[in-house]
């Protein structure tokens, strides 16, 4: 049981942070292909504006890996 | 670094300017700047014959751009010197060349528009053959042949049910789905009630094709024969029209890749032009050149203009850093690594340029993150294969460079992490983890990453101090104690976690609560905002650990198919599969995120953009752009 809500609260913790990256990724993404129709040098803007939200899922890659191992210790 | 620039100022009396500019164009050093207004100095406007040149030339110079489009991609030609005559003759060869080139490529479009109509006409035929060669057994009736488009398939049942309305059930209608995806649909009405069907479709707006005039009219069983054989003659007539073309292209391409090169250089010579000042008797020409080509401008201008032309040096007061064009120039191991600055707008003139720091960085955190001797090996193989095959200058030559470093520092921490295509090396040739095994050291890791970014961001920091000293000193204070604030608190963890003496504590914790309003009186309110965004920055190298532990996770899992799945063929193939698909991911991703680090977290720290690209007046090149 407890070893359920552990990977639970693992998977979670990866989870939700990939569906808010993902949301702000569909959102961005198109944004910023319309951009470089009209100004293809801001390719560099849009590629860093398109990695930003990652942060949220690899902190929380970070997170669900240190839950797994408290588990594990 | 950024090379230094000198502004310097020409005058000379006013028959000597042509020669002059011809000098300048020459040794291509001088970036043009318009001098400033000043009493009884004024723009040279070029006259009505300069004028009337530089219309003619960019006519005519559109008309051979698109000529040698169509005629596809050649080598350059390099700049001649043109003859008397020789800008008529270009002019009068490129507007009948470019008629000619254009007749072909309209015959060409009109060739592949009838082959694809055809087609179209083919596949309604094979759906409804039957029906429409019984077509003469219809005395009194009219047959529409239709589409409907993918998206309007759908509203079948409302045309039926509009066709119901307006004529009854005197009516005979046929829907067969096409390859394309599209409805075909053939509609048989009585003579009669044509206008009132006519009037549905159009409210319906549905595509009619109707038999076109150019096969004789009639109905379309009876034009299908003859649209039949065109299409056995069409290929044979598209080859003659790009036989013609290439015809074309080998009489006059190479002449007109040298009146492309001869008429850009010559407009580049007139806009020039435009920019020098005049007085009454003399010329007046401004702009900047690297300190080191001074001493070689002057030389050439002393023996070719004489003493009549003179060169001067405006002292560094007269004009502002931020006007100043900018060229970077690094070691020969760092100037791949300027494209990753280029991508970005170029360093204000004055400023730091972190070129040499990227290249050491930015193959680091790469290797960091792929750290795979079997990966690395493959990267190193394919960066040859493109170094081989890539110009000097281009931006593949630039990638194909920039591979080495990354693929050096991805082989040298396959060697720490113990790691050749994941565990492969480890479970069998007994590799050894030289730091440690990423696979279980999680932890580790992740104090190395953070690590790295308290050093990273700390060095942006100091070039941030370093960078804004002399004209912003507060700005460059608040830096400085941001930085000294981060060193207090790994300082009082490291003493909380007894790495350190614990007595460390009590001092550090003291001085960052005395550091961080003298933070706020410093630079603000909004500097306690930026303190914690600082912190939030350093966790971001976590990101390093995260991708580096889902990289050699992918590889692993690429290695226990060989064993999971029945076949060990197949379980080979599933395995070689997963391991270059964890390839690609490690050659995109990293790149991303080593940029992401550079661009966010490290050089907002210090980094001042807008310098002006420095684009000297010389001769023209295929690919540079040049002033004026």
């Amino acid at each position: 049981m407890e070893l359920g809500l552990i990977t639970l609260s693992a998977a979670l913790a990866v989870g939700l942070p990939a569906l808010a990256t993902a949301w702000a990724q569909s959102r961005i993404g198109p944004a910023a292909t319309a951009s470089l129709t009209e100004k293809p040098e801001l390719t560099t803007t849009a590629i860093i504006m398109l990695a930003i939200p990652e942060t949220m899922v690899i902190l929380g890659f970070v997170i669900a890996v240190l839950v797994m191992l408290r588990a594990g210790g | 670094m950024i090379l230094a620039m000198s502004k310097i100022r020409i005058l000379g009396p006013q028959e000597k300017l042509s020669e002059v500019l011809a000098v300048l164009q020459d040794l291509g050093v001088l970036h043009l700047a318009p001098p400033p207004a000043r009493e009884h100095v004024t723009r040279l406007e070029l006259d009505a014959r300069q004028k009337r040149q530089v219309r003619q030339l960019r006519g005519t110079l559109e008309d051979v751009e698109s000529v040698l489009a169509a005629f596809g991609r050649r080598p350059a030609a390099p700049v001649v010197h043109p003859a008397a005559g020789d800008f008529a003759r270009w002019m009068k060869r490129a507007r009948r060349v470019r008629r000619a080139v254009d007749r072909l490529r309209r015959r060409l479009t009109e060739l592949e528009e009838e082959r694809a109509l055809i087609e179209k006409y083919r596949q309604y035929l094979a759906l409804f053959q039957a029906l429409l060669q019984s077509q003469a057994r219809w005395p009194n009736a009219v047959a529409y042949h239709l589409v409907l488009r993918t998206r309007e398939a759908a509203s079948l049942g409302r045309l039926r049910a509009s066709l119901e309305t307006a004529i009854g059930a005197a009516f005979d209608l046929r829907a067969r789905a096409l390859p394309t995806g599209e409805l075909a649909l053939l509609l048989i009405v009585t003579a009669d009630s044509a206008p009132r069907v006519e009037r549905v479709l159009s409210e319906a707006r549905v595509q009619e094709i109707p038999v076109p005039a150019s096969y004789g009219g009639g109905s379309l069983a009876e034009a299908l024969p003859r649209m039949i054989e065109r299409l056995e003659v069409l290929p044979r007539e598209h080859d003659a029209a790009r036989s013609d073309l290439a015809n074309l292209a080998h009489t006059h391409a190479a002449e007109l890749e040298r009146a492309r090169a001869a008429i850009r250089d010559r407009l580049d010579h007139l806009e020039a032009t435009a920019l020098v000042s005049v007085t009454d008797r003399a010329w007046l020409i401004e702009g900047w050149l690297p300190a080191e080509s001074r001493g070689r401008l002057e030389e050439r201008l002393r023996s070719e203009g004489g003493d009549t032309v003179v060169m001067q040096e405006l002292s560094a007061e007269d004009w502002a850093a931020g006007e100043a064009p900018v060229v970077l120039s690094n070691p020969r191991l760092f100037r791949p690594f300027e494209a990753v600055i280029r991508l970005m707008p170029l360093p204000r003139y004055g400023s730091i340029d972190p070129t040499p720091l990227v290249g050491v960085f930015l193959p680091m955190f790469f290797g960091l993150i792929l750290g795979d001797v079997g990966y690395g090996s493959i990267l190193a193989i394919l960066g040859l294969v493109l170094h081989a095959r890539s110009e000097p200058g281009t931006a593949p030559r630039d990638v194909a460079e920039i591979s080495g470093p990354c693929a050096a520092f991805s082989i040298l921490f396959g060697f720490g992490y113990g790691e050749l295509f994941g565990d492969l090396g480890r479970r069998r040739l007994g590799m050894p983890a030289l730091l440690f095994d990423r696979e279980e050291a999680v932890i580790p890791f992740l104090l190395l990453a953070v690590s790295i970014g308290v050093v990273h961001v700390l060095l942006g920091l100091g070039l941030g101090v370093v960078n804004t000293w002399r004209h912003h000193p507060r700005q460059a204070a608040g830096r400085g104690l941001a930085a000294a604030m981060i060193v207090l608190i790994i300082v009082a963890l490291l003493a909380a976690f007894q790495v350190l003496p614990a007595a460390f504590f009590t001092p550090t914790v003291i001085a960052l609560l005395v550091a961080f309003p003298l933070l706020v009186i410093v630079e603000g309110v909004i500097a306690a905002v930026e303190f914690l965004s600082m912190l939030g920055n350093i966790l971001s190298y976590a990101r390093i650990m995260a991708l580096g532990t889902a990289s050699v996770m992918l590889a692993v899992v690429a290695n226990r198919m060989t064993g999971a799945i029945g076949s060990a063929v197949v379980g080979v193939v599933f395995a070689l599969l997963f391991h270059l698909v964890n390839f690609a991911l490690g050659l995109f991703s990293p790149t991303i995120h080593a940029l992401r680090l550079h661009y966010v977290e490290f050089f907002g720290k210090f980094y001042s953009p807008g310098g002006a690209r420095y684009r000297p007046f010389a001769h023209w090149k295929p690919g540079v752009n040049h002033a004026g």
